[in-house]
């Protein structure tokens, strides 16, 4: 165990604090931020902005216990989705969706199912080892979280906040999220850290606040003139470099006074003594702390877009808090006749689907407007595929949660038929959150939108 | 000027799904095979070494680079002592080319900027502690505040931005300084302008300009300071010491010669020790021991608490061959002999050492192979579960040949085989050497994997498996290094007895030293460097002075499309 760095006195001292600063307020609720009521409408949800939230796990699922029974609005679910029961009415199984473009383009199948789920497009050429002699680079295009945040996030001091629990290295697959052709996202995996950079920030007393902004303000005016200066010297390829980074530099000026109120519905976790998020066993613990940053993150207004990606892409660790010692790639390769591995893999999938079931608890449990955070939000599970021992890239277990304020309808089990791109949900996740997007990724992937209303 | 054979830059597998016997047929183009056609090529030798000019200088790509993690703590450390390696909570470095300090991939995300940021704010907080310490001697009561700034900036700006400041420089950080005085106090005015300078492009970068050359509008020399840098962050992956400073402001850094003498001192620094095991850490995934996971059922025999002994197994033997032994490639791929402590003695069942250090120890014969025998190497290319003919065949061919394997086509099973009790490895993997579809490329990674098969998924030595006598024959074709062998020794003197397994270990060191890939315009620089490892008798040591002395090195392109 290793003790929390933080000051829980600023904390607990902030938590008597109310926004009081704040249009919108309904005191009772969450805490928008001041610029939620000057978001277009189509961004707006009830008493709060919309959110998009993605949740991400390996390895694929075992279908005849994911896959639900009966009909589309009176169905049970299998054994796997058991744990979302209590929130039936909030969520929308989502079956028969294919992963087309991952069939396409450089890297093995777990880098490709990694690389294009929220990108749809191919990777590019490049040195990440893949399994058995195969190689790739990263995505070559936007991820539909950012493309997203472009539209949702600039108000916020966040424009998108990216958890990881155990992702280790960079490469291509450990990465979901990309601001561009390969400009993948690192998630951050310890909370400690998260916490810090979420809320290490937001002091409880208004004068150090100002003080550090005003400080910030003169460090990072000069540090920004100085990458200006130099781009103007170098050449092509250095600028492409520099640019980045002084747009990185701008981005935080920018966002200097966007920070929150500690109040309301926003209380950033106290998050005690921490396990060591690096150790397998303590996955669970490490994974519960980051849902709840990220819930408090969304309910503080910090960010409206948000990842948790829970490891890497063909994972190689076992589960020891489920007993079961074998890592959950090589469980994944066995074959459909090992009982064994199977029901192991069941197991594993069905943990996943607790902690899915407990981020869906988390935003509801913020009130916002009439209703719950969950309510403005679209949440969605995505896996890199669909069987681990064929790396079946077709029908991927999608599961949807919230409503994006009504653009979203849940309750339901919704079977598509035939060859249905992801990138055409990647295109109605676009659309039920505000954006007027008809295509997403490489068009060639994409014929349309997935209504999800 | 030098002359070198020409260099083929051929793409080994133009087909879809062939690689050497290109036979992998039509039934092995799908849909996806425009993925194929790799640009990485194999670099081919034509026979015969047909003579090209390599004509002027051809420093090859310049790219500016920016500090990797180990290198942004271990300059803090040595320039305000702060050894509290605060880059470690930066995201981990992208990689390319199986190096972390790649100038193509090191790009800045927020994450990264805000990480700049918070650990330049805390730096700047330590720093401040001592001011009188900071400004050096000033005492602004006596001196007076602009003066005691100026000095500060001057003299500090030095060290941290690696060369003395243009005057438009201090006049900006004056400024910077003024204005948080102005708003705060002088104190406050240290701390930010410190602050500012962290996040400078020119600490966190090598900025280089260069000096222009008679005669030649498309190369330029590197500026002593940029010399200094280049050589402090290659040897140590650090700032420059008092001593390259000192040589860059005197003038005594200037030509190929200075440049080789400050090399050579710095080898025998511990720094240069610790360069070192980064390159290997990274070139031959000893980095990856630590993260190894083993399948309980399938080698009870392997503990996570021995990850670091194997590591130190492999460091130790490397550190040994070349800072004591002969430092030649011969040694590190053919000596008969490993370092272990009692704990790694018992899990190899070898009659060792006993206590926690680690000792010089001979291998029984016909079991010992430089690093190629190791335990740490054999567990990393290796399933949790079994071995990896594929992983081990595809390690001697892209970390060793530096070849590259096409990836197979699309939409193929990539399942591997299954452990069965009954069928040993070699034939498990058979389908691979039948199905047309997949023995083209599997042709050339798994008969040079089998030739490890003597040692299981964890590393250790067998002599049977499935009750079957390990067959641990194996077959390299395609490149210009073929032959058949039995073993990873037949193997292994194979390998150090061919000239590619020279030129790679050249090429590997090339793009650890320089942060980029070798380019196409890098043929000469690579001939010629691969020449001089091989004239020296191939010693490490000195193929590192040598990529000190390079056009790549001394020189770089102007910069284009300003």
């Amino acid at each position: 165990m290793r003790p929390s760095t933080l000051n829980r006195r600023t904390f607990l001292r902030g938590a008597g604090g109310a926004c009081l600063a704040l249009p919108l307020l309904d005191i009772m609720h969450g805490c928008d931020s001041p610029t939620a009521g000057v978001l277009p409408q189509q961004f707006r949800g009830k008493g709060g902005p919309k959110r998009f939230v993605v949740f991400w796990t390996p390895n694929g699922t075992i279908m005849k216990d994911w896959r639900p029974s009966g009909s589309a609005d009176a169905y049970t679910f299998g054994r796997i989705l058991q744990p979302l029961e209590p929130h039936k009415q909030d969520v929308l199984v989502l079956d028969g969706v294919d992963e087309l473009s991952a069939y396409k383009g450089p890297g093995d199948a777990h880098q490709k199912g990694t690389g294009q789920g929220l990108t749809g497009t191919e990777l590019q050429e490049g040195d990440f080892a893949g399994a058995d002699g195969l190689s790739a680079g990263w995505a070559d295009g936007i991820s539909v979280d950012q493309a997203i945040a472009d539209a949702i996030g600039n108000d916020t001091k966040f424009r998108s906040l990216e958890f990881g629990v155990h992702v280790y290295g960079a490469n291509v697959g450990s990465r979901i999220s990309y601001r561009g052709p390969a400009q993948p996202i690192p998630p951050e995996n310890d909370p400690t850290a998260a916490f810090d950079r979420i809320f290490g920030d937001l002091e409880s007393d208004p004068a150090a606040q100002a003080r550090k902004i005003a400080e910030r303000k003169i460090v990072l005016d000069a540090v920004a003139d100085d990458y200006q200066r130099l781009i103007k010297k170098v050449g092509a390829a250095d600028k492409i470099k520099l640019d980045a980074h002084l747009a990185a530099v701008r981005d935080i000026e920018m966002r200097l006074e966007t920070g929150s109120t500690i109040g309301g519905a926003c209380q950033p976790p106290v998050l005690g003594d921490i396990a060591d998020p690096s150790k397998v066993g303590n996955i669970p613990a490490t994974g519960k702390l980051q849902m709840d940053l990220l819930a408090m993150a969304l309910a503080c207004d910090l960010t409206r877009v948000a990842s948790l990606m829970w490891m890497n892409s063909a994972t190689a660790k076992p589960f020891p808090w489920l007993d079961i010692p074998e890592g959950h790639h090589e469980l994944a390769h066995r074959g459909d006749g090992d009982a064994d591995a199977q029901e192991k893999l069941t197991l594993i999938n069905i943990w996943y689907c607790q902690q899915f079931a407990y981020l869906i608890e988390r935003l509801k449990a913020i009130p916002e407007g009439d209703g719950t955070v969950l309510d403005n939000t679209l949440l969605i599970w995505v896996n890199e595929h669909q069987k681990g021992n064929d790396h079946d890239r077709h029908e991927i277990p999608y599961v949807l949660a919230g409503k994006a304020a009504g653009a979203m309808k849940p309750g339901r089990w919704l079977q598509v038929e035939g060859d249905v791109p992801h990138n055409n949900l990647l295109v109605g996740c676009m659309n039920a959150m505000g954006l007027e997007a008809t295509t997403f990724g490489n068009p060639k992937y994409c014929n349309g939108a997935l209504g999800l209303a | 000027m030098s002359f070198s054979r020409i260099v083929v830059w051929a793409i080994v597998a133009a087909a879809a799904g062939g690689c050497q016997n290109g036979d992998g047929g039509d039934g092995a183009t799908t849909e996806g095979s425009d993925s194929d056609g790799t640009t990485d090529g194999v670099a081919v030798e034509t026979e015969g070494g047909e003579a090209a000019e390599c004509k002027g200088i051809e420093p090859g790509p310049s790219p500016i680079r920016r500090m990797n993690r180990r290198e942004y703590d271990n300059t803090v450390r040595d320039l305000l002592g702060d050894d509290s390696r605060p880059a470690q909570s930066f995201p981990t470095e992208e990689e390319a080319l199986g190096f972390n300090n790649n100038a193509d991939a090191l790009v800045v995300t927020s994450l990264l900027a805000e990480g700049y940021l918070g650990a330049a704010e805390d730096l700047a907080e330590a720093a401040v502690q001592d001011l009188p310490a900071l400004l050096r001697g000033c005492d602004v009561k006596k001196d007076g505040e602009a003066t005691c700034a100026e000095k500060f900036i001057t003299e500090f700006g030095r060290v941290a931005y690696r060369r003395p400041l243009t005057a438009d420089e201090l006049q900006q950080l004056l400024a910077v300084h003024q204005a948080a005085a102005d708003e705060f106090d002088f104190a406050t005015g240290v701390r930010l302008t410190l602050t500012a300078m962290l996040q400078s492009p020119h600490f966190l970068y090598r900025v280089e300009f260069g000096a222009p050359m008679e005669g030649d509008d498309d190369v330029l020399r590197l500026a002593p300071y940029e010399l200094a840098s280049r050589l402090s962050y290659f040897l140590w992956g650090t700032m420059p010491d008092a001593e390259l400073f000192a040589a860059a402001a005197e003038g005594r850094l200037l030509e190929p010669d200075d440049v080789a003498e400050q090399a050579t001192r710095m080898l025998a620094d511990a720094r240069a020790r610790a360069t070192v095991r980064d390159f290997h850490g990274q070139w031959l995934e000893l980095r990856r021991i630590e993260e190894l996971e083993k399948d309980d059922d399938a080698f009870p025999g392997f503990d996570p608490d021995l990850r670091p002994l194997l590591r130190a197994e492999a460091e130790e033997f490397l550190d040994h061959v070349i800072w004591n032994d002969r430092g030649d490639l011969d040694a590190m791929y053919l000596a008969p002999y490993t370092f272990l402590n009692g704990e790694l003695a018992d899990y190899y069942g070898l009659d060792g050492p006993s206590g926690d250090g680690f000792e010089k120890f001979e291998l029984p014969p016909g079991r010992g192979s430089g690093f190629l025998t190791q335990g740490g190497l054999l567990s990393v290319l290796a399933k949790p579960n079994q071995t990896s003919p594929i992983h081990r065949g595809k390690f001697v061919r892209e970390r060793l040949l530096c070849q590259v394997v096409p990836p197979p086509p699309d939409n193929v099973d990539i399942t591997p085989p299954e452990v069965d009790p009954n069928l040993p490895t070699r034939e498990r993997f058979k389908q691979h050497s039948v199905d047309p579809a997949c023995s083209g490329c599997h042709g050339m990674m798994d008969p040079v994997g089998f030739g490890f098969e003597h040692f299981d998924g964890i590393g250790r030595w067998r002599d049977i498996e499935a009750g079957q006598p390990i067959d641990a024959t194996g077959e390299l074709v395609g490149g210009n290094t073929n032959g058949t062998f039995d073993g990873v020794g037949e193997l292994a003197s194979l390998l150090a007895g061919s000239p590619e397994v020279e030129r790679c270990m050249t090429v590997q060191w090339f793009r650890y030293a320089y942060g980029r890939a070798d380019a196409k315009e890098d043929a000469c620089t690579v001939d010629d460097l691969t020449q001089k490892f091989a004239g020296s008798g191939r010693r490490i040591q000195d193929l590192i002075v040598a990529l000190t002395q390079s056009e790549a090195f001394l020189y770089r392109r102007a910069p284009e499309g300003k």
